[in-house]
């Protein structure tokens, strides 16, 4: 299983906001068609982790390595690195002048140099995907918030990135919306696509990680299976975290 | 500090009737039939002077409408440029708009005209009409230069995020999806200084400009014929910034289809 290179290397990492310490030695490997899911409470740096896979976020010391391209070398191109990660935002952050079908075909059109009718082709496709195909024409605002997070899923993947990251795709969600988005999330795990997912759903966290990785203050405090990691954790502040939230 | 900033916003342009405000929609119906009707009355019941004065005007109006939009066009490049630089990370262009900004707006328009026409006049000789539209261009920009920055700024950050983490760069993210975004926030002020530019152009008139008011004032010189003069000038200034304004508040409703539901 470990013959295969990481897809993602991150190694000694630490972040600053000003004089705030968000990431503080943060190393953690993931392997191609592996599943991460990250948990901990809020303000423990786990969305700034995540935002530092595609320098969202700048670190300010130690390394990481994209698909073979490091992200703090100068001669990279940060642009076409980012075309290989999609991601997914906790606040959906659909372009709200275009259409639906509209979002999942800018980024194709404009930086794949696809067709028009080839990049609406594979657009469509898509929304299938994520049953959505019918609201094609509709426009943001007109979408409730479980369907316009499965249409940005949608538009991350029309660019076909290598990696999907995931920054809590259902804390902005109403209950009855969380479960359709989760469940495009598991056809996509199903796939073997490479994801690393910030989420406080334990549930899916069970079902899907591969991985679960625990941050407290800034810190990785523990990387174990699922079944290892909630039957029974090593750490006790993972102890006390996992009592709060089940 | 309070934790609430309230924003009062006053252009000198004239009001832009929206559909939501009925008192102002009322107004501008008001104004409009009121003009309307004092203007057929001089025209029938007054032919003379008021249908000889209406013929001496057209090539004027002709005129203040080549200068409006000529600076209007100098003004929307001079404000995008200055705007985007107002909110540029890189601090020599930053501070470069910033201070075009702030010396144009301490000086007043009258002002900066007779200086572009005089001062400049010693270095290149500029014909009058340029002179006008460069001081009116650059003088707007600065105005323009504040409503771009404040309508860029307005776009929410997960919009840029987005756009990123598909790949775009700085460029095509402000091209692709702010810029489009922002035009909605930017159109109402836009229109606002389109509208006070245009009855700014009247100060175009002391550089031999001639536009509306010059050829109402070379009329009124040789006829003596002041008042009726300056009442047919003020009524048309009424009319054409009455007709602007309805026009660009249905341009407003159409740009912000992708907000209904």
């Amino acid at each position: 299983m470990n013959v295969v290179e990481p897809i993602i290397h991150i190694e000694h990492v630490n972040a600053f906001f000003g004089s705030f310490q968000a990431l503080t030695d943060v190393s953690l490997t993931v392997q191609p068609g592996e599943k991460v899911v990250v948990i901990g409470p809020s303000g423990s740096g786990k969305s700034t982790l995540l935002r530092t896979i595609n320098r969202l976020e700048t670190i300010s010391s130690g390394s990481i390595v994209v698909d073979g391209h490091a992200l703090n070398d100068p001669a990279e191109d940060i642009n076409t690195i980012r075309q290989e990660v999609g991601m997914v935002f906790q606040s959906f952050n659909l372009f709200r002048h275009l259409t639906v079908l509209e979002n999942l075909t800018l980024a194709p059109i404009k930086l794949r140099k696809l067709e028009k009718v080839e990049a609406e082709r594979q657009g469509m496709e898509l929304l299938a995907k994520v049953g959505m195909a019918d609201k094609a024409a509709s426009y943001p605002v007109q979408l409730s918030g479980g369907q316009q997070q499965r249409v940005a899923i949608a538009r991350a993947l029309a660019m076909n990135p290598a990696i999907m990251l995931f920054d809590e795709p259902t804390s902005a969600l109403d209950p009855e919306m969380i479960g359709e988005v989760l469940d495009v999330m598991v056809t996509l795990a199903r796939e073997g696509m490479t994801m690393v997912v910030v989420t406080h759903e334990m549930g899916f966290a069970r079902e899907v990680a591969d991985t679960v990785v625990f941050m407290d203050e800034g810190r990785i405090l523990e990387v174990a299976a699922p079944d290892t990691f909630f039957d029974s954790p090593l750490h006790e502040r993972t102890r006390v975290f996992l009592k709060q939230i089940l | 500090m309070s934790e609430q900033r309230v924003v009062i916003e006053v252009g000198d342009g004239a009001a832009i009737p929206r559909a939501e405000d009925k008192g102002l929609l009322s107004a501008w119906w008001l104004s409009f039939l009121g003009t309307m009707a004092v203007l057929g009355y001089l025209l029938i019941f007054q032919a003379d002077p008021y249908l000889r004065i209406l013929k001496f005007l057209p090539d004027g109006i002709l005129v203040t409408f080549q200068v409006t939009i000529a600076s209007i066009c100098l003004a929307l490049v001079l404000g995008l440029l200055a705007g985007l630089g107002r909110i540029s990370k890189n601090r020599m262009v930053n501070l470069a708009a910033s201070t075009y900004v702030e010396v144009i707006r301490g000086i007043p328009l009258l002002v900066q005209l007779f200086y572009i026409y005089f001062a400049l006049g010693r270095i290149v000789r500029v014909p009058d009409l340029v002179a006008a539209i460069i001081a009116l261009g650059f003088c707007y920009g600065a105005y323009m230069a504040e409503v771009f920055r404040a309508g860029i700024m307005s776009i929410d950050q997960g919009q840029t995020e987005a756009s990123l983490s598909l790949g775009f760069n700085r460029s095509q993210t402000m091209r692709y999806v702010i810029l489009p975004q922002a035009w909605r926030t930017i159109l109402p002020p836009v229109g606002n200084e389109f509208i006070a530019l245009l009855k700014d152009t009247s100060l175009v008139s002391i550089i031999a400009v001639s536009d509306i008011l010059r050829r109402g004032r070379e009329f009124a010189s040789e006829s003596f014929l002041n008042f009726e003069t300056n009442t047919l000038i003020a009524i048309i200034y009424l009319l054409i910034t009455l007709v602007l304004s309805k026009f660009l508040s249905h341009v407003e409703q159409g740009l912000s289809h992708y907000e209904r539901r």
